[in-house]
């Protein structure tokens, strides 16, 4: 099937996931449990169940898989309103982050039935019959759907994504035209929710040097930047076997991009950007 | 990180979908591998036909067998589909093919066009070996 946008549901599933164990390869302190049914309150009639991710730091307990039955008849149309029901009506200590609930200030990002997604964009008819809400994938759990971003924020302030410029401020706003402004479409939208990141396997196993697509956009972004006049210490700071050629095109970040943004695309860009320098 | 190294880290590969964009991209790296472990029976391969007529015929014995035909099937996959892969590789390395559609089109492509050669090269081979 052909997916033309990031938004795009697949119609058929041959695979959920990959055929592994579901704690593969996974240290002692994060592998999953079974975790318990929360069932559906009494004379429900819409109900669907939905499989969450749960850790609580206080327990000393293991992360758990918990299923929760949805009265759907009773809560809103969007996964982002089935996780404030389930913490309204149900369990009051599911934790997870929200905000705009309008898929503009990436909060709510996770993992949802094996993609990375707004929950508040998302809407219940477009996931399983049984459907899957983990938090982004390879960061470590504050807690249930709270990940640590600390690492991937060290990793965009890395790349100083401010306006650099050695000529003297002028009185007015520096002008851009038309068409330099036109550059940075598609590139200043990001909201870093870091969907794309967390779904990227390449920065799975060098999330520790690899930047990952998400701060790959934004140095893009920069380099871009008709007023920024840093452009040959940004590429210097990126020509690096990790920090930028760790990415070898998978695309998982274009497929998961809830704003629709290319980052697969950027990083080809500076590929480019960093061939055509040298001759 | 070190405060973070008690907390649980979320799953990723064990519970992300399998998409065409991943799949193809593992499926690139495990035919590189595995040409690479090809290219030793090749070498193996001439090096009886070096030897004598023999060893050539028990390794020409071992090709015919079932589990040798699939082999070779196997391997000759695995040959296209790296082959194509890397050429959708070169074109993206020109700057082209990345909106999402374009990204899938030629995805597809790749898995039909190694499926086609495939045969393709089976029914040769089987024609010529006549």
């Amino acid at each position: 099937m052909i997916i033309r946008s990031s938004d795009q549901v697949p119609r058929t599933t041959l695979l959920k996931r990959f055929p592994l164990p579901r704690n593969f390869g996974v240290s002692r302190q994060s592998r999953i449990e079974r975790g318990r049914t929360w069932p559906a309150p009494a004379g429900a009639t819409r109900v669907k169940t939905f499989e969450i991710y749960r850790y609580d730091p206080d327990s000393g307990n293991n992360p758990r898989l918990d299923s929760f039955e949805v009265d759907l008849d009773d809560c809103g149309l969007m996964v982002l309103d089935v996780l404030i029901w389930i913490k309204s009506k149900v369990d009051s200590t599911l934790t997870f982050r929200r905000s705009c609930r309008e898929g503009v200030c990436g909060s709510c990002a996770m993992n949802i039935d094996g993609t990375n997604w707004l929950a508040c964009t998302r809407f219940v008819s477009e996931t399983h019959d049984r459907a899957t809400i983990y938090p982004l994938n390879n960061m470590p759990v504050i807690k249930d759907l709270v990940p640590d971003l600390t690492h991937v924020f060290a990793q965009y302030s890395l790349i100083e994504p401010w306006l650099k410029s050695k000529t003297p401020a002028p009185e007015t706003e520096r002008l851009q035209s038309p068409e330099e402004r036109r550059q940075l479409d598609g590139n200043w939208e990001c909201i870093l929710c870091f969907c794309c990141t967390s779904g990227c396997p390449s920065h799975w196993w060098n999330a520790d040097r690899f930047l990952g697509p998400a701060v790959l956009l934004q140095a893009w972004r920069w380099l871009l930047d008709s007023r920024d006049e840093a452009t040959g210490e940004r590429l210097d700071d990126l020509e690096d076997p990790f920090r930028l050629y760790r990415c070898h095109t998978i695309l998982n970040c274009t497929r998961t991009c809830p704003k629709g943004l290319n980052p697969g695309k950027a990083i080809a860009g500076i590929k480019k950007m960093m061939i055509e320098r040298r001759s | 990180m070190s405060k973070s190294s008690a907390r649980p880290l979320s799953p990723h590969l064990q519970i992300y979908r399998p998409q065409l964009t991943s799949v193809l991209s593992f499926a690139h790296r495990l035919t590189g591998v595995t040409l690479g472990i090809y290219a030793i029976a090749l070498v193996a391969w001439l090096m009886a036909a070096a030897a004598g007529s023999q060893p050539y015929s028990i390794v020409q014995n071992f090709m015919q067998s079932l589990f040798g035909q699939v082999l070779l099937v196997g391997g000759i996959f695995c040959f296209f589909l790296h082959l194509c892969g890397g050429i959708r590789h070169l074109l993206w390395d020109t700057g082209r093919g990345f909106e999402l559609r374009a990204i899938y089109a030629s995805g597809w492509i790749v898995v039909a066009a190694s499926t086609l050669l495939t045969v393709a090269a089976w029914i040769v081979s089987s024609i010529l070996a006549r």
